[in-house]
């Protein structure tokens, strides 16, 4: 019940700020010159007078900012985001059809980094202080301090070009019939990508989860467990990393915005077909409910992400799942 | 009309002219799935209301026009068998091939094609190719028959793939907003040698034989995966590791040098003509500032070195274009002044002018604003160029087109780096730059310049309705000659648009549309 | 622990840097750190020149024709450019993170030291700037309002505050609490002075860390928006080094990989130092 009650909080919360990063951006994006119609006629290759007036009449761009920007809170409220200018199709549908790629991306990325990083950190938890822990800290620092959308090159100019491992671009081939081909396909597609972006949070994960491996080996109870006799492996996995882990799993949570700034990076570099290019192109055309709707969305994925986190902290830890 | 062939050939590396004339000897087979690229997403794949080359790719496929292009300007007959000017240049009559029919299996008849005319003189953003249709009569199903206010020669070029796809009546005709029809994008009818069968936004447009193509045999492909790739190397990559088997309007020229030393592709820059895409640097001749001056102009022209540009800048991959008519076109006048790199006479003009340096070395200070990341590095020399002749240049670069446009289009620059295409007949591309009509606050690509000149109009105006191909040319050549001189915009080069295939491509694209011709007889050696 | 009882005599300053000193990577990345600042500072006197000059052809490989580390696409010098782009990036970086810790002091000192509704106000307005995603929103204002360096230092500032904020508001939270600001208070002092002299001097060290690892993550940042195009032309910032040469990448990969290394190298040395500072100034640590 109690916890009903915070889930339900939290989402009327959610909705809120939500509803917030909507109001800010829509009076930001109307306040810079220039718009959608510029970038219509450019992709015709030029238009005359007449017909940039009658689009931004169609869009109703010729109204005061205050008029469009009631006009748009009121048919958000209705569930609806709104046709996109340039693509001429309904926000919703083209957000729906790029998401799958972003989450299948964001996500495995995230399970990649804190599966190696987890395996670092306990490894470097190990020896604290020995050769073999120092080298594990210095190479998840390495996939941290490089450029993310760098990284990328490196790897397709490794695997793409020069041993062609992987494909360059994309994320399925479509000459592949049949389901499970076609996963395949799409796993395959997805490696380089999936490496590039989780290797940012390799680092962040494996240091703090050695941190607390390191805290958790000093407390008094893994010394009991040690003192009764548990094979050094045992107290490792059962007794320390289940303790360890809280910490590293809220950290993840709270990295959903910065895996989907890299995601932004990662997809421009692999040509992914997620919601970061659609960003980057509508951002650049000015195509203004197309870019509200990815805000939107993407805003979304990282409140379901904190969320998620809580839900999974509530199943690995008992400290939390008694308080609601 | 052969000089210009012969200037091409020889300017096209000569290796790929050969290669493209061996080619067409060979047996087609039919099979197989072409894998090849959009460097965009298209707004949608109908291009009766939508121009641009990521739509006329696919839009060529899916929709046949009257005619088609060779790479030698010459129409030939496509959906109208034949074609007709009446003697006094204000009809033209096309007769259809019998027995074509759209995707759906309904008929193609005159009826369509008066649609079709209608819907896009409508909106289309090219005005000026069907403004002076006045109707459309339709005597019988297969005849239709243009009636035209006055002579308009530009008709000719303006009835292919890329201009006029003939439409659906009974599918685009039902009293929706063409511009916004949900079928321009899904489900698409059409009546090309393709049929549609997905269009995923960022990843891919699949199209598949149309069995019922009115062109017996043909198309020879089973289907044409077009795959949506934006970053030039990845689709370098993808060509050389043989993920792909053709790329069209590559424009990076280090990976277009790349990828034709590799021994599987051959790059080739035919079939570029009618698009006719020219980068130049546009003046603000209404400006207060020194720009209005034509000799300022002149010597900014004089101060920057083309073959730089040229050599080092396109690797030598595009041409030198010294006018606004692209080198391609048989109405191009190269016998003008190129403005070869001259520092002296540069100084000489701009002291001529008035403009005197001052003790810190500068004359005076101006801005190049650029939109176009592929025209950077041409801002970012002309910066370094004029600062040798005293001018002292910022750039500014806009980073999304909507901020650039928007100050551009209301006459708010100096200067600016820019690419504009010819497609096809002056009319339709070149006009809209330089006349004095078309200065309009807030539309792009108009005459942005602010340049008028009343003979400039006044041999517009009569090339337009030239119908006599060596009269038209002769007043192009003075229009050219005028522009050379005033010079409202210093053209340099054209831009380095290349086709890159497999050799297991056959009948590559090499026509004066590019990719936005017909792929019927493109096919897949085994 | 016999270090520790030889530490204890010392002041606390001493003990952080004696602590520091021993950390061997830490004093690896400050080592390095201050050779990149030494070029940003005196390089423009040791290596003179406007590196937007075209000296030579085009993409002379490195090494060749005296260019140590080859020329970019306009035949720029990539060193000189390089030596340049250091100064930009780092006061990008500096900026940026001085922007940050601005903000993120201001909001989190307000919201810990009062409480009540203006601790609610600032956190709602904290939480609503963490579910923004922060690359989408500075692109945004990036593209929108110019891509000045002023603008893209601001749009990082104004997207990285949070993870100050909640720092300092958790370490206000701790502190007012303490013996000596409730006597400080007893004593008359102002809210103000309570605030920025009493806690704040308390509250820095693990806002110096946050801050010395945001420099890093600036530098990076800036460079991610380069990558985009979304990046000031007339200025050459490694990134921006980056963004311009990036389609050129397969032929002439150094123009690339260069300046990555010197992002690369330079947000390592940051984050080595960040660390130390952490482990030094990070009491809890020490104890162990």
């Amino acid at each position: 019940m109690g916890f009903l009650v915070v889930l339900a909080q939290r989402t009327l919360y959610g909705l809120l700020l939500l509803l917030a990063v909507l109001v800010l951006n829509f009076t930001m994006i109307n306040l810079a010159p220039g718009d959608v119609v510029d970038t219509i006629a450019a992709d015709m290759g030029g238009a005359s007078a007449e017909l940039v007036a009658q689009i931004r009449a169609e869009y109703g761009l010729d109204q005061p900012v205050i008029v469009q920007l009631g006009n748009y809170v009121w048919r958000v409220f209705q569930f609806d985001l709104g046709q996109s200018y340039f693509y001429n199709r309904p926000v919703t549908e083209m957000i729906f059809e790029r998401l799958p790629a972003t989450l299948l991306l964001v996500f495995s990325a995230q399970i990649f980094a804190l599966v190696v990083g987890i395996l670092l950190g306990v490894f470097a938890a190990q020896r604290p202080n020995g050769i073999l822990s120092h080298i594990v800290t210095l190479f998840a620092l390495f996939g941290y301090a490089a450029p993310v959308f760098w990284t990328g090159i490196l790897l397709l100019i490794a695997f793409s070009l020069k041993i062609p491992l992987f494909p360059v671009a994309g994320m399925r081939d479509v000459t592949v019939e049949g389901f499970f081909p076609q996963a395949l396909s799409v796993a395959h597609h997805l490696v380089l990508p999936m490496l590039t972006l989780g290797s940012i949070f390799i680092a962040l994960y494996s240091r703090l989860c050695r941190a607390s491996m390191l805290e958790v080996l000093g407390s008094d109870y893994v010394r009991t467990a040690k003192a009764k006799g548990l094979s050094p492996r045992d107290v490792t996995m059962k007794h320390a990393l289940k303790n360890a882990l809280p910490p590293v799993v809220t950290l993840a949570g709270l990295q959903f915005s910065a895996v989907i700034s890299g995601a932004v990076l990662v997809e421009t570099v692999f040509s992914w077909p997620g919601l970061g290019q659609l960003a980057l192109t509508s951002i650049l055309a000015r195509d203004t409910p197309t870019i509200l709707g990815i805000l939107f969305f993407s805003a979304l994925v990282v409140i379901v992400g904190n969320l998620l986190t809580d839900l999974m902290l509530r199943l690995i830890d008992p400290r939390v799942r008694g308080k609601a | 009309m052969k000089i210009a062939v012969l200037r091409r050939l020889a300017v096209a590396a000569g290796i790929a002219a050969l290669l493209s004339s061996t080619v067409v000897a060979e047996e087609p087979v039919r099979g197989g799935t072409l894998i090849t690229t959009l460097p965009q997403t298209p707004r949608h794949l109908n291009p009766a209301v939508q121009s641009g080359i990521v739509t006329g790719a696919p839009g060529a496929q899916l929709f046949a026009a009257p005619l088609r292009y060779d790479e030698d300007w010459t129409p030939q007959p496509y959906l109208a068998e034949s074609w007709a000017w009446s003697d006094d240049g204000l009809s033209m009559t096309l007769n259809l091939v019998q027995g074509a029919t759209f995707h759906d299996g309904e008929p193609i008849t005159s009826e369509d094609v008066a649609f079709s005319v209608e819907t896009i003189k409508a909106n289309h953003p090219f005005k000026t190719m069907f403004g002076v249709v006045e109707a459309v009569e339709t005597p019988d199903d297969h005849t239709a028959v243009l009636k035209l206010s006055q002579p308009h020669p530009a008709l000719l070029l303006a009835m292919s793939s890329q201009l006029m796809p003939i439409i659906p009546k009974h599918i685009y005709g039902d009293g929706q907003d063409p511009k916004s029809h949900p079928r321009n994008g899904q489900d698409v009818v059409g009546s090309g040698p393709f049929k549609f069968v997905e269009f995923t936004a960022d990843q891919q447009v699949i199209l598949e034989r149309n069995d019922d193509f009115f062109i017996e045999g043909r198309p020879y492909l089973d289907r044409i995966v077009y795959r949506i790739i934006k970053d030039a190397s990845a689709r370098a990559i993808g060509m050389e590791n043989g993920e792909l088997h053709m790329t069209t309007f590559e424009n990076t020229v280090r990976n277009i040098k790349r990828m034709s030393e590799n021994d599987d592709l051959v790059a080739t820059d035919e079939g570029y003509a009618a698009i006719g895409p020219i980068n130049w640097l546009a003046f603000n001749t209404g400006s207060d500032g020194p720009l209005a001056d034509k000799r300022v102009r002149q010597a900014i022209a004089y101060a920057i070195d083309k073959n730089f540009i040229l050599n080092a800048i396109m690797l030598g991959l595009s041409q030198e274009s010294k006018t606004g008519i692209h080198p391609g076109s048989p109405l191009y006048y190269p016998d003008v002044n190129g403005y070869d790199l001259d520092i002296d006479k540069a100084n000489a003009l701009l002291d001529e002018a008035g403009y005197e340096k001052g003790a810190d070395g500068i004359r005076f200070s101006l801005t190049i604003d650029h939109g176009n990341p592929t025209t950077k590095p041409q801002a970012e020399f002309t910066k370094a160029s004029l600062a040798k002749v005293g001018i002292d240049v910022t750039v500014n670069s806009f980073v999304d087109f909507p901020t650039w446009a928007n100050k551009i289009s209301n006459h708010d620059f100096d200067m600016t780096w820019d690419t504009v295409f010819n497609w096809g007949d002056p009319v339709i591309g070149v006009h809209r730059t330089y006349d004095s009509q078309n200065i309009k606050e807030g539309v792009i690509w108009s005459n942005t310049q602010q340049y008028a000149n009343e003979r400039i109009d006044e041999l517009m105006a009569a090339a337009g309705q030239e119908i006599d191909p060596d009269k038209r040319a002769a007043l192009y050549k003075e229009f050219q000659e005028i522009l050379a001189d005033d010079l409202p915009v210093y053209w340099t080069n054209t831009l380095p648009y290349h086709t890159i295939y497999n050799k297991k491509v056959g009948n590559p694209p090499l026509g004066i549309w590019s990719s936005s011709s017909p792929y019927d007889l493109v096919f897949l050696k085994e | 622990m016999s270090e520790q009882t030889h530490l204890k005599a010392r002041s606390p300053f001493a003990e952080a840097f004696e602590m520091f000193r021993r950390n061997h990577a830490a004093v690896a990345g400050l080592v390095i750190l201050l050779a990149i600042i030494g070029v940003a500072v005196l390089g423009p006197v040791l290596y003179p020149g406007n590196p937007f000059d075209m000296v030579w052809a085009p993409f002379t490989p490195p090494g060749t024709e005296g260019y140590l580390l080859g020329t970019d696409y306009l035949g720029r010098d990539l060193l000189s450019l390089l030596i340049h782009g250091a100064r930009v990036s780092l006061t990008v970086g500096l900026a940026a993170a001085f922007v940050t810790v601005t903000i993120g002091i201001t909001i989190g000192a307000l919201a810990g030291f009062y409480r009540g509704w203006v601790e609610e106000v600032l956190m709602r307005l904290t939480e609503f700037f963490q579910v923004l995603p922060t690359l989408l929103f500075s692109m945004v204002i990036v593209a929108l309002f110019g891509a000045s360096l002023l603008m893209i230092t601001i749009a990082i500032g104004l997207v990285s505050w949070p993870a100050v904020a909640r720092i300092t508001r958790a370490e206000f939270l701790r502190i007012r609490e303490l013996e000596y600001v409730t006597a400080a208070r007893a004593g008359g002092v102002r809210n103000g002075g309570l605030m920025f002299r009493v806690i704040l001097p308390n509250a820095l060290p693990p806002i110096i860390v946050q801050a010395a690892l945001m420099v890093g993550s600036a530098i990076l940042f800036e460079a991610g928006l380069s990558f985009l195009g979304l990046t000031d032309p007339n200025v050459a910032s490694w990134g921006q080094i980056i963004g311009s040469n990036r389609q050129y990448i397969l032929d002439a990969s150094y123009t690339v990989t260069v300046p990555g290394i010197a992002i690369f190298v330079t947000v390592l040395a940051i984050s080595l130092v960040g660390d130390g500072l952490n482990d030094a100034l990070n009491p809890k640590l020490r104890e162990r």
